[in-house]
């Protein structure tokens, strides 16, 4: 099998951030991603889960230079984008877009939701007045909106749609990557539904590579072809998404999925979890960073740490990953009881059926 | 069967201005030792129902507009203030949505605890502060001695929540409410929190409303299931019945709509469409808008009936595989 085309590779990155300086002594700093070594292939939806605080979304700004790195490359084709000057990387922005978190304060509230789908567009000098409204009107329809909404400002919208002006916006340039952190995390699950299906229509579309950030298990489950799991700035784990949900070879991956709650009665015994809190990332632990709340440590992993170890299809950092026998998701824990799948089906029949009528009455 | 512990009767709220009820005719009933899952979608009036309970209704706008809840034979909604202030973080205590606002940043979390045990058991300093240490390491605080010390914001976000369980058990309450308890932390701190929740309870026999809009978090924590939408309860019964025999289209649509953890993606199904606003509710079932099995015998509101072994359900045409046929098509 030969490799996919990597779209987006980093290399050693980092990024620090130097906290608050207190009365007495240094200014401590979070290694809030470091040395991170990543490979996207062109076309894929790649998702990066962890726990808070673990530099996700630094590690996704830092994939468009939305922050510059402290160190290390991000190669974006041929281009090393860590060390593009801010004109050149203004262009660059056109291919690699953003979709932000929270729909509530990541648009303008001044700016009509036409002016905010359109801007991009200008930015990037992109078509005549004329062609850039009626792009606008098409992405609107595309995200489920309709396009007299391009008149309408902001706070006139449900959350949800606000998600999806936010995704219109962001595909309004002809992106080629889009990076989405937490673009679904703040809704509820029918609303959420609707993204998550919207997402992956326009990448199906316009043959977007998508990086989602996550930290719902169950979302990256449904959409990513591969994972990365980062724990406290550093990743452990990288696989595809089927490998690495059903055999974990991470304990802190196993400790993940072990965590879920699982919709479906009687689906866990009483699970054995990790004990404690995430270590402060200002003083991480020595060795491998999980060893404070890890069951198979030994002496090792408090002194060494483990590097990143393997190939595209699946990387691990852990000592003792060829040992031990993780236990990830069966199937048989998430499938639903044959009457309840029974009734989902006729939910989707009728609502296939009434979509149908209301299309072509 | 012994009477229930709580017994809520047609419970309405209702806002100033606002034409419909932001809670209708609810009604529920909870044994000791057994836990409640409300579930439902932001603004259905979960944390409305639960404060309506404590008597933390911001009212005005908010009022009660009828119904009785009996607490252990007691009506909570018709209650003097005094009374209920007095019940209130004793017999029945609540564990808030966000812990931040219902701790107080300026206190030591052992004098806080404290001060709920000296107000409510009429006891001195020494043995007050004692019950906040057991509490501390009931609830598996790490060297919770010193803890007692500390102000909030020196703690985590699950350390906080465990400091708000502690407090809201410190006097072995009969009931505890618990809005979102562990929807602001992580999974694996949320799995924590809910084994520690689940063995308190356990040796408590505290009866507990857990409100929640996970459905995975009512699958583990629930005896009994409501599931609410736009401010009524449209599904209620065993968790088994709720999860194995889902009834409501409503429940069945917000069930298929969650992506799955299993192997095969199927396109999610969606809700299509908003939770009505109380202004423009329907006047008959309140789903009825987004509801793919609408008959014209959805215009008038459909009761609560009752489909074998207190699995109860909200709609006309329930069970749907008999309406498919009814209709014809
Ligand atoms: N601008 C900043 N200044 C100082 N520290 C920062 C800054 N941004 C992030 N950090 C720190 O870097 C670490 C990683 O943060 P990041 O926001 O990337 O985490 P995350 O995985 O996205 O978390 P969450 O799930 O909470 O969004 C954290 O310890 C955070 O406190
Ligand atoms: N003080 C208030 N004044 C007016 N309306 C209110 C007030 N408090 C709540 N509401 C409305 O009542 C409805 C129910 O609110 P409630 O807080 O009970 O929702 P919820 O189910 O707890 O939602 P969430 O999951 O977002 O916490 C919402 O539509 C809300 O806007
Ligand atoms: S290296 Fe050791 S501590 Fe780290 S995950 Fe592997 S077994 Fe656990
Ligand atoms: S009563 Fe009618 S509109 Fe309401 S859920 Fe049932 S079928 Fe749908
Ligand atoms: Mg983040
Ligand atoms: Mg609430």
């Amino acid at each position: 099998m030969t490799e996919p085309k990597p779209i987006l590779r980093t290399h050693g990155l980092r990024r620090e951030f130097v906290t608050a300086k207190p009365l007495f002594g240094a200014a401590q700093v979070v290694r809030a991603v470091d040395g991170v070594d990543l490979e996207i292939a062109e076309g894929e939806t790649f998702a990066i889960v962890g726990e808070s605080g673990c530099g996700k979304s630094t590690l996704a700004r830092l994939l468009v230079r939305l922050i510059a790195p402290t160190g290390g490359e991000v190669w974006y084709g041929g281009t090393n984008i860590a060390d593009l000057d801010e004109g050149a990387m203004r262009a660059l922005r056109r291919e690699l877009q953003f979709i932000f978190q929270d729909p509530f304060s990541s648009l303008n509230p001044r700016m009509s939701v036409g002016a905010l789908i359109e801007e991009p567009l200008g930015a990037h000098g992109i078509g005549t007045s004329q062609e850039r409204k009626a792009r606008v009107a098409e992405l609107l329809t595309r995200v489920g909106l309709r396009p007299d909404h391009a008149d309408r400002y902001p706070h006139e919208f449900s959350g949800g749609q606000r998600q999806r002006i936010g995704i219109a916006r962001a595909l309004a340039s002809g992106p080629k990557v889009v990076i989405g952190d937490e673009p679904v995390s703040a809704l509820d699950v029918s609303i959420q539904a609707q993204v998550v299906n919207i997402l992956e229509d326009l990448k199906e579309e316009f043959g977007l590579t998508l990086v989602i950030i996550a930290h719902d298990l169950a979302v990256i489950r449904h959409m990513a072809d591969r994972v990365a799991v980062m724990y406290l700035g550093e990743i452990v784990e990288t696989g595809t998404a089927d490998a690495l949900f059903a055999r974990p070879r991470h304990p802190y991956t196993e400790a993940l999925l072990a965590a879920i709650p699982i919709a479906r009665t009687g689906a866990r015994r009483a699970s054995a979890h990790i004990e404690g809190d995430l270590p402060n990332p200002i003083a991480p632990p020595s060795g491998c960073r999980f060893h404070t709340r890890c069951r198979y440590a030994t002496e090792i992993c408090r002194t060494d740490h483990p590097r990143l170890t393997g190939s595209g299809a699946g990387q691990v950092a852990c000592h003792h990953s060829d040992t031990l026998a993780l236990t990830g998701l069966a199937d048989a824990d998430t499938d639903r009881p044959a009457a309840a799948k029974a009734r989902f089906a006729l939910y989707r029949d009728a609502q296939a059926r009434k979509a149908k009528e209301t299309t072509e009455p | 069967m012994t009477a229930p512990l709580l017994d809520v009767q047609g419970l309405g709220i209702s806002v100033q201005g606002a034409r419909a009820n932001l809670v209708d005719d609810m009604s529920f009933t909870l044994h000791a030792g057994q836990t409640l899952c409300i579930v439902g979608e932001s603004g259905c009036g979960k944390s409305l129902t639960a404060l309506a309970l404590m008597g933390l209704l911001a009212s005005p706008p908010l009022a009660v507009t009828g119904g009785r809840a009996l607490f252990a034979g007691q009506d909570l909604l018709a209650m003097p203030r005094a009374e209920l202030r007095d019940i209130r973080g004793d017999r029945m205590a609540m564990i808030f949505q966000e812990p931040m606002s219902s701790l107080n940043p300026a206190m030591k979390i052992g004098e806080q605890i404290a001060e709920s045990v000296r107000r409510h058991k009429h006891v001195g300093y020494e043995p007050a502060r004692a019950r906040a240490l057991e509490m501390l390491e009931r609830v598996r605080i790490p060297a919770a001695a010193q803890r007692l010390d500390e102000y909030p914001y020196q703690l985590s976000g699950g350390m906080r929540q465990r400091v708000m369980i502690a407090m809201a058990l410190a006097n072995d309450p009969a009931l505890l409410i618990a809005d979102e308890p562990t929807t602001a932390l992580d999974v694996t701190i949320q799995a924590q929190i809910l084994d520690l929740m689940r063995t308190l309870q356990a040796e408590t026999g505290a009866a507990m409303i857990m409100i929640t809009h996970d459905l995975g978090v009512v699958a583990e924590m629930a005896d009994q299931v409501a599931v609410m939408y736009a401010g009524r309860i449209v599904e209620s019964g065993p968790t088994e019945a709720i999860f194995d025999d889902p009834q409501h289209p409503y429940t069945i649509g917000l069930m298929s709509s969650m992506p799955s953890l299993g192997a095969h993606r199927e396109r999610l199904v969606t809700i299509p469409g908003v939770v009505p606003q109380a202004n423009d509710m329907p006047s008959g079932c309140r789903f009825a808008g987004r509801c793919p099995f609408r008959t014209s015998a959805c215009d008038t509101p459909p009761p609560l009936e009752d489909f074998g072994g207190g699995h109860r359900v909200a709609c006309v045409n329930a069970p749907l595989e008999a309406s498919r046929q009814e209709t014809g098509t």
